[in-house]
């Protein structure tokens, strides 16, 4: 019986691109190497962690330093409170963002052109160097020491990203869409919230947790508006930690490696999503 | 029949009106005038009055003319910083940009897990900049610091180094750290511009007989260009915010070898208590950041309208 069945042979990946590879591996391993130390020094016995010679892997893993912080450091509320700030911003941002990106992709004028720079212009200007008037404005106003003015500081510096980037995903959604469903007798409202915003729940995932992590990471603006402890998100938490000279490492590593876990749940889950949204978005 | 009085009636025939996009802009279009806008002007309008802790709730405080930038320019801290500052921005706009584009063209080679190994290196870009901070002030720490541990056992250096209290080491230690956290977000731009290079003029050449360093400097780089200059200004307009690592990692010490004017504007604010005079600072540098914004803006206008 002659074999009449060709097995599809598949070119052997050749040996330059193992190397490219091999290659490769190293590079993000050796750039990742912090995120890995911070993880592995959060394991540690606090002898192992001031040892004067570190170890690569935890001779003792141990997670004494997990419960130093969630019992005697309190993360738990100052993770509440970053859950707060960044949900409130993330919702205040995507609601002001929503009108003004869906009008700015469907209407060209010389005024939306206009407002599309001015909220460009307004994306760059880092919130240290805004930090001093917008402590005088909410002293006056007498909102020092409330969430509301943190959440209103956070969303300035959010929006204006949020705006840039909803409007490339309302751009890319075909008017023509919308118009059929309004021959079809739907009222603009209606063809906006059953056609336009189902289609454009990819970029709203993207664009949440941009501006939710933007805000989870913000420090200024919280360190400086409020003064009171017990409402300070996890960042301001972490900077007692470390900002003294002397450091408790193995403990402050815990707290770094707690707080960073709900950003990399984010980033596994959204990774290639957030590639895309950014190579689109960003310079557009 | 549909009822013409209705109130849905009547918000349909809002909502259908042009009056609409002005209204939807508009929303955002005030916020952003009062959290930013104003911010803005009444920094401008501080920096022309002394401003303490005394008349800091009160509207009408004493007007001092330029006084507060001539006392910035007396000060003998300001050419130190203004010194820091230039040497802390360019070093980390070439070395990001550099870095950048060096891993984009690594990774833009055909290889499997290319596209993949190149997101999982975002992460970094991804983490609060505090975190950083805190990680690269252990990793530096200069008794039992990991840094210093892996420079002696490779016999680079004879001697610890003094990364964070040394004055000559602290500002390229904010440096290090502040590459390693801006180096993602320029690769994975740049990997969209060459992305956007058209494959055929690249074989085209080499069929023509251009080497790849040929092809590179003739082909690549000139229709990477435009990438290149907006991310030039979005890294200058970055390290602004620098803040964040720099107040964690050194606090702008020692004696001020790592202070830059961000830092210095909030020291001034926050810590002597002298409104005026930080925003001062504030200001000039916000002139500044505009004006790199600019370019900006022009530079990503320009080229979406290809």
């Amino acid at each position: 019986m002659k074999n009449i069945v060709a097995i599809p042979q598949l070119d052997p990946v050749p040996m330059r691109q193992w190397l490219l590879l091999g290659f490769g591996l190293l590079i993000a391993s050796s750039y990742l190497f912090p995120v890995y130390w911070m993880v592995v020094s959060s394991l540690k016995t606090a002898s192992e962690v001031n040892a004067a010679t570190p170890t690569m892997f935890p001779h003792e893993p141990t997670l004494n330093a997990f419960r130093w912080i969630f019992e005697r450091e309190n993360i738990g509320r100052y993770l509440a409170n970053s859950f707060l700030i960044s949900g409130g911003s993330t919702a205040l941002t995507l609601l002001l963002a929503t009108g003004a990106a869906y009008a700015l992709s469907r209407v060209r004028s010389i005024w939306m052109d206009a407002v599309l720079v001015g909220v460009m212009l307004s994306q760059v200007l880092p919130p240290p160097l805004l930090v001093t008037p917008m402590f005088v404005i909410f002293r006056q106003l007498d909102l020092v020491n409330t969430y509301t003015a943190v959440i209103l500081a956070t969303t300035s510096k959010t929006l204006p990203f949020a705006v840039i980037m909803l409007r490339t995903t309302f751009a890319q959604i075909p008017i023509e869409i919308e118009e059929a469903a309004r021959v079809d007798g739907s009222s603009r409202l209606m063809a906006f919230l059953r056609v336009t915003l189902p289609l454009a729940r990819v970029g709203y995932i993207v664009v949440g947790s941009l501006v939710f992590l933007q805000a989870y990471g913000e420090f200024v603006y919280p360190v400086s508006l409020m003064n009171k402890q017990s409402m300070q998100p996890a960042t301001v938490g972490l900077y007692g930690f470390v900002g003294a000279d002397y450091s408790d490492w193995g403990n402050a590593m815990a707290f770094a490696t707690v707080m960073v876990l709900p950003v990399l749940i984010i980033f596994v889950a959204l990774q290639k999503r957030i590639v895309s949204g950014l190579t689109s978005g960003a310079l557009k | 029949m549909t009822d013409r009085s209705s109130l849905r009636y009547r918000i349909d025939r809002a909502l259908d009106s042009v009056w609409i996009w002005p209204v939807l802009v508009g929303a955002t279009v005030i916020f952003l005038a009062v959290f930013i806008g104003y911010p803005v002007i009444y920094n401008l309008v501080m920096s022309f009055q002394e401003v303490n802790v005394g008349n800091l709730r009160s509207m009408n405080r004493p007007f001092v003319g330029l006084a507060n930038y001539v006392k910035l320019l007396d000060d003998p801290l300001f050419w130190v910083v203004a010194r820091n500052t230039a040497t802390f921005v360019v070093g980390n706009v070439v070395l990001q940009c550099l870095g950048g584009l060096g891993l984009a063209l690594y990774f833009a080679q055909r290889f499997p897990g290319a596209g993949w190994l190149r997101g999982v290196i975002l992460a970094g870009w991804m983490m609060p900049p505090l975190v950083i901070g805190a990680v690269w002030k252990w990793m530096l720490t200069s008794d039992n610091g990991v840094v210093n541990f892996a420079l002696q056992s490779l016999g680079l250096v004879s001697s610890k180094i003094y990364w964070l209290s040394d004055p000559a080491m602290s500002l390229i230690s904010v440096m290090v750290a502040n590459i390693w956290f801006g180096l993602p977000f320029n690769m994975i731009l740049i990997s969209a511009g060459l992305a956007g290079i058209p494959q055929d003029i690249l074989e085209a050449a080499a069929l023509d007989g251009a080497g790849p360093v040929r092809r590179f400097f003739s082909i690549t780089l000139p229709l990477l260009a435009p990438t290149l200059y907006a991310l030039v200004a979005l890294t200058t307009i970055y390290t602004m915010r620098a803040f964040d690592l720099i107040w964690t990692m050194t606090h702008g010490g020692p004696v001020d070898s790592s202070n830059i004017f961000p830092v210095w504007s909030y020291r001034l604010s926050f810590e002597v208590f002298d409104f005026g005079t930080g925003a001062a600072i504030s200001s000039a540098m916000l002139v500044i950041v505009f004006l790199v914004a600019l370019v900006f803006v022009r530079s990503v206008r320009a080229e979406s309208r290809v």
